[in-house]
């Protein structure tokens, strides 16, 4: 049971055919890569359709491929479904500033997850309830998981000795 | 000499021992619940200072009153100051009213009459009843004048459980009152003469154990301590108290805890008197003594075992429940006392 | 006490009753709880709106913990990404490990032999019963007595023994390696864990006897904090909070690894959703890593403890100055790594608190592209509005307490 959507595999192919970009299958995972169009609508399904049933979003990541030049990030999707025991991985791709709308409306887990991935890679989640940061100080300067963020440094961050008494 | 002036020296000398005995007595206890904390917990508690870590509250002193006085900038600061002693004195003052032997008889010290009570009061349970319910105020106080949302909310709780106890405490005692004829702590336990099977905890067992419950309130113990919760509160309407102030504020309940001893002690044990009559010969102070350290041990050992209730479950507790329960115990009381006379 | 399983229908009217106050009119007081406060298990802050005694609204805060855990493994190779798993759930560390682990693993494609998945097992239900001990004293002492606190750390003084024995530490053990485990059992390990897991069970029952039946625990928790299972998918609350929802999903039944399908062992499931159904869960799942423990100590294969597997997992320390063949891979492991191919993996793992994912994308070298941790606790921190809005400042600390969260876990 663990791995790879089994029959609802074509239930997803045979309802957005061509929209599904790419098909990965990798250490028994399937992986769909939509178009940042479809996001919503993808997941949407995945969430309603009765044969794939993802009712848990296990995480939503972002992602830099600076190699990539004209989609340099990454939105990934962890879905899985308690009543089938199936998991599937949703991708899409975004150009620099473009935003993806929110699916806070979908999992509420997703809040957490969509907070971070802006605090970390400046991807901006349409619709969000509540788009600041939430690992890092609040005035935090820079997009900590982006690659050419160096991982020592006094970029962005340093002893805040000005916040002394405000927190 | 004549006898005013005898017995002005002895007030005189009673009334500078037995607050300087008492305040001995609450720094050892401090350290005793240290230690049977310690016991209770598999740990040992103090062993520093002293044989056994007995010193450990005068160590604790020290460290006190060597600490930074920090007064909330905001705060009300004549009211900040003078709430600890709120707290402090009544607790002493009930100890004036408390007897701690014989009272009255013949001449028994170098041809005078030395009675073993301060103040001979004739309302002396209705006095201890009237400083209890001063004490709230100075909780109230030290949470309102602190100018903090935890220590306001922390004060306004605890005044409202002090309060919804007090009134099934003074029910309870009323019982007390019924047999002994007498608000007078001193007739109290001369009605109690005889061996322990006299002493009044026995018909009023239930009057008893709701004035134990009720004054483990009255004294923000577990399992009614929420105004101190550590966990929920940070410290309640104490938050803002540091250093010596914070100090009165423990040695203020610990001075109300070795004197609600003596209380329940005298109003259902038997007070200064032996528990059989042939142990006559020990004098009446010993017995209170023991009986005291035997109550401060079991108020130590409920409050180390028994979980926190909620608080509008106490208040609950204390008005649907230990009232009721009170009013009960004192027309059942009355209706024996009049009818057996 | 038995009484029938409540239907989620049953459970949503039970929720709304013990909230339904929130909608009070009246001024809030705000208060701050955190990030330094005694109950809240690490740095989390938590602003709260009072109505009196009535939580109106909570803003949790979190990063007061941040590591800049998932940039750091991007410098590292997978070898060295192992001790900053160690410090995610500090807790439960090599479970940790174990997670990590079974994602490289995944990933490359390396086997583990038996002998090195039943010590993973049995290192791993070694710290599930040290957590929930640990659990168990911290939630009573929220509750309001610091004595339950104190014995309960007494026995978790054994486990921690017995984890110092065979993995080194008492707390961030490193334990786990790509293939296997660092180490094998060591002389009397087997004796002195079969004389803690017999006694165990026994010290277990008897807080449950306590707690269990104690009235004022009962009316602190029974009723508190319902949680139902739908608000646990909807939230990503997993572990023993969404199995006392009634939901009987455990990743080391559904998923599983290492040597948990060899082992048998009970899901504990309980229905009521509340407080005391997470504590009946998690004493249950005591008692099942008890009986796991000694399934492993009883069945354990002999052979190696890692995999031999010259590419992607490390030799033997002994062999590494005797043998040029183990010196070579000791250099090639400890100077380039282990080289993943292409491609990501994403692998969830049963830890104490719930369920913890790492997704691992690689390009094809030694260091990972992108690592996450999906951690429970994270999730966790975040589910605290819609448990504790309308709940009393009281139960917010039992309610919290029951999810356990953990700031490590959380903020990596």
């Amino acid at each position: 049971m663990r791995g790879g959507v089994v029959n609802g595999a074509a239930r997803l192919e045979e309802q957005f055919g061509a929209r599904l970009l790419d098909r990965v299958e990798f250490r028994g995972e399937l992986t769909y890569r939509v178009a940042s169009d479809d996001w919503m609508e993808v997941l949407r399904f995945c969430r309603d359709d009765p044969e794939l049933a993802f009712d848990q979003l296990d995480c939503l990541l972002g992602d830099h491929l600076p190699e990539r030049t004209e989609a340099p990030f990454d939105v990934v999707a962890h879905l899985v479904s308690h009543t089938h025991g199936h998991r599937l991985r949703v991708k899409t791709a975004l150009k620099e500033g473009q935003n993806l709308p929110t699916i806070t409306g979908l999992w509420p887990s997703a809040g957490f997850d969509e907070r971070e991935t802006w605090e970390m890679y400046g991807i901006v989640f349409a619709g969000h309830p509540d788009l600041r940061r939430l690992l890092t100080i609040e005035d935090f300067e820079g997009y900590p998981l982006r690659k050419e963020f160096p991982i020592q440094g006094t970029v962005g961050g340093r002893i805040r000795t000005d916040l002394r008494g405000k927190i | 000499m004549s006898d005013p002036i005898a017995q002005l020296i002895f007030l005189i000398i009673k009334a500078i021992l037995v607050p300087v005995l008492i305040v001995m007595m609450v720094a050892f206890i401090i350290f005793f619940e240290r230690k049977f904390a310690g016991f209770f917990q598999g740990r040992v508690g103090p062993t520093y200072l002293g044989p056994w870590g007995s010193f450990q509250s005068f160590g604790d002193i020290f460290k006190l009153l060597s600490k930074e006085d920090l007064i909330p900038a905001k705060s009300d600061k004549p009211v900040f100051r003078l709430a600890p002693y709120i707290i402090f004195l009544p607790a002493f003052l009930v100890m004036a009213v408390l007897p701690f032997g014989p009272v009255g008889g013949e001449a028994n010290l170098f041809g005078y009459r030395f009675d073993y009570v301060i103040a001979n009061f004739d309302a002396g349970l209705v006095l201890f009843l009237a400083l209890g319910a001063i004490a709230v105020y100075g909780v109230v106080l030290a949470g309102w004048s602190s100018n903090g949302n935890f220590s306001l909310l922390g004060g306004l709780r605890a005044g409202a459980q002090m309060i919804s106890y007090e009134l099934a405490m003074g029910f309870s005692v009323v019982g007390v009152m019924l047999m002994a004829n007498s608000m007078s702590l001193v007739d109290i336990v001369e009605g109690q003469a005889g061996n322990f099977w006299d002493w009044y905890f026995i018909p009023q067992v239930v009057g008893g154990l709701i004035f134990f419950v009720a004054t483990l309130a009255e004294l923000n113990r577990t399992p009614f301590d929420l105004a101190e919760a550590e966990q929920e509160l940070v410290a309640g309407y104490l938050t803002e108290y540091s250093g010596m102030r914070w100090g009165i504020f423990m040695f203020a309940e610990y001075v109300n805890l070795v004197v609600i001893s003596g209380i329940v002690s005298t109003l259902y044990f038997g007070g200064w008197r032996a528990p059989l009559e042939v142990l006559d010969f020990i004098p009446g102070p010993i017995w209170l003594f023991i009986k005291i350290c035997v109550f401060v041990f079991i108020y130590m050992w409920v409050r180390w075992t028994i979980f926190r209730y909620r608080y509008n479950q106490l208040m609950s507790m204390g008005w649907k429940v230990l009232l009721p329960l009170s009013i009960l115990n004192l027309v059942v009381t009355a209706i024996v006392v009049s009818v057996a006379g | 006490m038995s009484e029938a399983r409540p239907t989620l229908e049953e459970l949503k009217r039970r929720k709304a009753l013990s909230r339904q106050r929130v909608e009070r009119s009246g001024e809030v007081m705000t208060v701050s709880m955190g990030p330094q406060h005694p109950s809240m298990h690490g740095v989390y802050r938590a602003e709260l709106d009072l109505d009196g005694e009535v939580i109106v609204a909570v803003r949790p805060e979190i990063g007061n913990l941040h590591r800049g855990v998932e940039k750091l493994c991007e410098e590292r190779t997978y070898h060295q990404i192992i001790p900053i798993t160690d410090r995610l759930d500090y807790l439960a560390s090599f479970v940790m490990n174990h997670g990590y682990c079974e994602a490289v693993e995944k990933l490359m494609g390396v086997e583990v032999p038996p002998r090195g998945r039943y010590i993973r097992t049995l290192a791993a239900e070694l710290c599930r019963i040290a957590n929930h001990i640990m659990w168990l004293g911290i939630h009573i002492m929220d509750l309001g007595t610091q004595t339950f606190f104190c014995i309960c750390f007494r026995d978790r003084e054994y486990i921690l023994d017995l984890l110092e024995m065979l993995t080194g530490a008492r707390l961030t053990h490193s334990f786990g390696r790509i293939g296997g485990v660092a180490k094998d059992l060591p002389d009397g390990f087997d004796r002195r864990c079969r004389k803690v897991i017999d006694f165990l069970p026994r010290r277990v029952a008897e807080y449950e006897r306590i707690v269990k039946h104690n009235r004022i625990y009962y009316k602190r928790a029974k009723g508190v904090g319902i949680f139902t299972s739908e608000d646990c998918f909807a939230w990503r609350v997993t572990g023993p909070p969404l199995r006392s929802a009634g939901v009987a999903r455990d990743l080391r039944r559904d998923e599983p690894y290492a040597a948990y399908d060899e082992m048998d062992f009970e899901v504990a499931v309980e229905y009521n959703a509340d407080v005391y159904d997470r504590f009946l869960v998690r004493m249950k799942e005591i008692r099942e890593s008890c009986k796991i423990v000694r399934q492993c100590l009883d069945n354990l294969p002999d052979g190696p403890f890692v995999a031999s597997d010259a590419v992607h997992a490390l030799p033997l320390k002994k062999n590494v100055l005797r043998d040029s063949a183990a010196m070579i891979q000791d250099f090639y492991q400890v100077f380039q790594g282990p080289l993943a191919p292409k491609g990501e993996v994403y692998r969830a793992i049963e830890a104490p608190k719930g369920e913890m994912g790492v997704y691992i994308r690689s390009e094809g070298g030694a260091h990972p592209a992108r690592i996450h941790f999906a951690t429970p606790s994270f999730y966790h921190g975040q589910a605290v509005p819609p448990l504790v809005e309308g709940e009393m400042i009281s139960d917010m600390v039992a309610i919290f307490a029951s999810v356990d969260v953990v700031l490590g876990d959380c903020d990596r």
